[in-house]
């Protein structure tokens, strides 16, 4: 298949994603564009919200669309390791023989749904900082390859906080893309109403392949992002860094640290697969502006200060976006 | 062509309309800068006292910024990738040209660049440049037209100046001007003669350097009053120095009597003289160089007060002053003159340049002053000419000391020819003997004679050619004192003219007629009444006795009395008047007159003693010279007489 089919079967199977999972999920259009975006781009969501606005529905009808192994992990405070990861138990031949065998955790599956993760103690949450990043478990001394695609999209629970337990920054970091779910409207909640309070019950289609989207991956990869847009990412990045002279004045006061360069990452690749789904072959400014906010908002930690006021991550970036100018020349002047 | 090619052209094409249009609105931009500089020159010329230049470097400026601004719009060049990102942003192509023109010379991105070059032909295609780039005026014109307007507006107004500044001004013309003429003159002297002496050429100098420097960098009022002063008083002793050689006062002396006499006597004969120049076609007398000068004069004042008056317009004075330089122009032709400046100084009347105008009849009054100088030293040439006398004791006399130096030389000649025979001896001899004393007042001169004749006498005819020869010297070197004399008398006029100049207020022109009888204190004669006052100036300035000593000196004419044989008058006892010092007339208040004079602020360093005899002199010098009314001349010699 060549260059030209392949972007042309990303935006029929991206279009054909959206249309599923909205016959489930009402509304949330952003939400799901995004989750799709981090899916293309084979990065990790968070989704963030009270309870009952349709996270887990969303994560469990895109395990539906996809043609991927699927595992929910609802995680609570005596939640282990192990019982994410799998472990070795001793199993018992017919010949009578006991030998030890790895049993494999739910972790072991293309698409996985962390629920409420910020309920599981640090030592469960950490389990998944190896998954995450390396696409590999080590249990038992022996390091096993997940296998891809693999997906982690997290749910937590921003009231309720009693008996929870933050996710540690570098847990936080490894998340490409942190998503805030928000209220529906009125006709939104209406139409929810109508779907779920009556009998008919709605049926999603398989869109993709385990195969297609590892493609559909690869040829996000190839988009090109020319220098002045990465310029653009890297000083948007650098604006974010407290205490340096391409910090923005806001950073300084209210931000401890900036973000990681995994958000210089996380912009460009998102900007790319938001690129071709809207049926460009290049990253403009203003993918990465639409990106911004879910790609950095986690990787910003804020100071006393800013908690003390009530600064959000989101207020800065916006701050900072409306600081740095797109053209490199404009910084030079 | 490629596609790529297609994008690059289509980029281009906008690059080249784009730097033309930044030098478009650079110009606007520059021409509204340019404006507010010249209207802040000419805001800051209006309201204060600025000199002119201030204006020409705003309108320089303001001239130059559109005409830079542009020629920076027009260098600064942009590169595709600029102009891509450009296009980009104001077309909202979301990077579609910019990456276009990056990735499609980087094979890495193969079918990638292909897709990226198409799509964004496809996007250029649909755009017209020149609908994107118009040739409008950009607002900033608007802004540059309403500074211009203000400008022009402004141009109409009249410049606020304080009467202080205006005087200011005033006066530094005036010293500007004054310092001209007075390095004019003085270096024309100079060129005319140059002094013998080093001292007095360096004074002179001095002179020359003072005016050239009041003309560079005109000073003040008061310092350059100072500067002239101080300038004054270093020539005067220079002047008194020389005055201390008895035989130069006494040559002088001769000299001046023997020139008095010669005016008195040909004062009828003198229009008859006729002085020709060097190419025989000058006819003027110094008589009609005097009258066109004066005439001159007059024409100059009533151009300045066309110019003062601001009656530029006024066409009948205009007529009046051109009829009468005309008229002058006439007169000058007739005598055989060529004055140039006068026909530019008609020329510049008619094209209404009034200070063109002035200038060129202050050249010509500089002029005319020059032609009638020298045809009053032609009239006393041909006078003295006429009236040497025969021998040499009678030319010793007369203070005729060229004549007898030249009868000094034949005489070497004859005896250093070798073949006098005793006859011609005797005769030299005799007139030698006879030259002695009348020499006597000559210094060394009698002495040289005495040598000579005793020489002459012991039959040493070289030895007394030698002698004669030393007293010939003598004599020249008493000539060239007096000419230096005379040098430094014509640097202490032009310095107390240009002192007068300054302090007055007035041209160089009219200080020269200023104090003179029958004129007003503005230089123009009297109205309504007929002055006595002849024009030709028969009352003359005293002699400048400043410089020298002339307390012994006998002058029966100059005494209030007169010549008269009658004696000293023996009033009755009635009409004897009770001298009582310090008063006229006891218990009578002491009369007073206010003199006017320049106020020199400054420490005094003279002595006291040296003052009081300055003043004693100064007392001594009004007495004789009948300065001073008969009534007061009794308690003003003793007041003086008692100072100690």
């Amino acid at each position: 298949m060549n260059t030209d089919e392949q972007i042309a079967k990303f935006r029929e199977i991206y279009a054909a994603l959206k249309r599923e999972i909205g016959k489930v999920i009402v509304g949330h259009e952003p939400i799901v564009d995004s989750t799709l975006i981090a899916l293309m781009a084979g990065g990790h969501v968070l989704l963030e919200g009270v309870p009952g606005l349709g996270k887990t529905l969303l994560v469990r009808t895109l395990g539906e669309v996809l043609d991927l192994t699927f595992s929910r992990i609802q995680f609570t405070p005596d939640l282990m390791p192990a019982d994410i990861m799998g472990t070795n138990l001793v199993m018992e031949a017919p010949d009578g023989r006991r030998t030890f065998e790895f049993q494999h955790g739910p972790i072991f599956a293309h698409l996985i749904l962390a629920d409420e993760i910020n309920r599981a103690t640090p030592k469960t949450q950490s389990a998944l900082l190896e998954a995450m990043q390396e696409h590999s478990v080590t249990a038992g001394g022996e390091v096993r390859r997940l296998a891809e695609p693999f997906f982690v999209l997290a749910t937590q629970n921003p009231i309720d906080q009693e008996g929870t337990y933050p996710l540690p920054e570098a847990q936080l970091d490894r998340f490409f893309f942190k998503l805030l779910v928000g209220y529906p409207t009125a006709a939104e909640l209406t139409e929810v109403l109508n779907r779920t309070t009556e009998t008919a019950q709605a049926t999603v289609n398989r869109v993709l392949s385990r195969e297609g989207l590892i493609e559909l991956q690869q040829l996000v990869r190839q988009v090109p992002a020319v220098s002045h847009v990465k310029d653009y990412a890297v000083r948007l990045v650098l604006a974010t860094h407290p205490k340096t002279n391409t910090a923005v004045p806001i950073a300084n006061q209210f931000l401890r640290y900036g973000s990681s360069p995994r958000g210089a990452q996380a912009l460009i690749l998102a900007g790319k697969v938001r690129a071709l789904a809207q049926g460009r072959f290049n990253v403009s400014f203003d993918d990465i502006r639409a990106v911004a906010l879910p790609a950095l908002r986690h990787r910003l930690i804020l100071n006393f200060e800013a908690e003390a006021e009530g600064i959000t991550t989101d207020k800065i970036i916006e701050q900072v976006l409306s600081e740095v100018p797109e053209n490199a020349a404009a910084v030079a002047a | 062509m490629t596609g790529f090619e297609r994008l690059v052209t289509r980029i281009e094409h906008a690059a080249r309309r784009r730097r033309l249009q930044r030098a478009w609105r650079a110009f606007w931009t520059g021409l509204v800068v340019g404006a507010c500089i010249w209207l802040v020159a000419l805001l800051s010329y209006k309201l204060l006292p600025l000199p002119m230049r201030v204006l020409a470097i705003g309108a320089v400026l303001g001239v130059a910024a559109p005409l830079v601004a542009a020629i920076g719009g027009l260098a600064r060049r942009e590169s595709p990738q600029q102009t891509a990102i450009w296009l980009d942003k104001q077309q909202r192509l979301e990077e579609r040209v910019s990456s276009a023109i990056e990735v499609g010379r980087d094979p890495k991105y193969g079918r990638w660049s292909e897709l990226l070059i198409d799509d964004a032909n496809q996007h250029l295609e649909r755009l017209d440049i020149r609908r994107i780039l118009p040739w409008t005026l950009p607002k900033s014109s608007l802004w540059a037209l309403l500074v211009l307007t203000i400008g022009a507006a402004l141009g109409f107004v009249p410049e606020h100046r304080s009467a202080s500044y205006v005087q200011k001004q005033r006066e530094r013309e005036t010293v500007r001007d004054t310092g001209r003429a007075l390095a004019d003159v003085t270096r024309r002297d100079l060129e005319k003669r140059a002094p013998a002496l080093d001292a007095t050429r360096r004074a002179v100098e001095s002179v020359a350097e003072l005016g050239e420097q009041l003309a560079r960098k005109p000073l003040t009022k008061p310092e350059a009053l100072r500067e002239l002063a101080k300038l004054t008083e270093k020539v005067q002793q220079q002047a008194r120095e020389l005055g201390q050689n008895a035989a130069l006062r006494a040559l002088a002396k001769k000299q001046s009597d023997q020139s008095d006499r010669s005016d008195k006597s040909d004062q009828s004969d003198r229009s008859d003289t006729k002085t020709e120049s060097a190419d025989g076609k000058m006819k003027a007398t110094s008589d009609d160089l005097e009258k066109l000068k004066r005439d001159l004069e007059r024409a100059l004042q009533s151009a300045e007060a066309l110019k003062k008056e601001g009656a530029a317009r006024d066409k009948a004075a205009q007529q009046n002053l051109a009829d009468a330089l005309n008229s002058l122009s006439q007169q000058a032709k007739e005598l055989g003159l060529n004055i140039s400046s006068l026909s530019e100084a008609i020329e510049a009347l008619k094209s209404g340049e009034i200070d063109q105008l002035l200038k060129d009849l202050a050249v010509a009054d500089r002029d005319l002053e020059q032609l009638a100088e020298t045809a009053r030293a032609l009239e006393q040439m041909q006078m003295q000419a006429e009236r040497v006398g025969k021998d040499l004791p009678e030319q010793l006399q007369n203070g005729q000391a060229m004549a007898a130096r030249s009868t000094l030389q034949k005489m070497v000649n004859l005896l250093k020819s070798g073949n006098v025979d005793p006859k011609q001896l005797q005769s030299v001899m005799d007139e030698v003997s006879r030259a002695i004393k009348p020499a006597g007042q000559y210094g060394k001169v009698a002495d040289h004679l005495k040598q000579a004749l005793q020489r002459m006498q012991a039959k040493d005819n070289a030895a007394a050619a030698q002698s004669l020869a030393d007293a010939a010297n003598e004599l020249q070197k008493l000539m060239d004192q007096l000419a230096d004399a005379e040098s430094l008398e014509g640097a202490l006029s032009a310095l107390r003219r240009a002192q007068a100049a300054i302090g007055t207020g007035k041209s160089w022109s009219q200080a020269g007629t200023l104090g003179q009888p029958g004129f007003k204190p503005g230089g123009r004669p009297g109205r309504g009444v007929g002055t006595w006052a002849d024009e030709d100036g028969w009352i003359e300035q005293p002699p400048m006795t400043g410089a020298w000593d002339n307390s012994g000196i006998e002058r029966p004419e100059m005494s209030p009395r007169g010549i008269t044989d009658r004696g000293e008058a023996a009033l009755s006892e009635g009409l004897t008047p009770t001298k009582v010092r310090g008063k006229l007339s006891p218990g009578g208040p002491m009369p007073s007159v206010t003199l006017k004079g320049l106020s020199l602020k400054g420490s005094s360093k003279v002595e006291v003693q040296e003052a009081i005899r300055a003043a004693q002199t100064d007392a001594q010098s009004a007495l004789s010279h009948d300065q001073v009314p008969r009534a007061y001349q009794g308690p003003v010699r003793d007041y003086f007489g008692d100072l100690k």
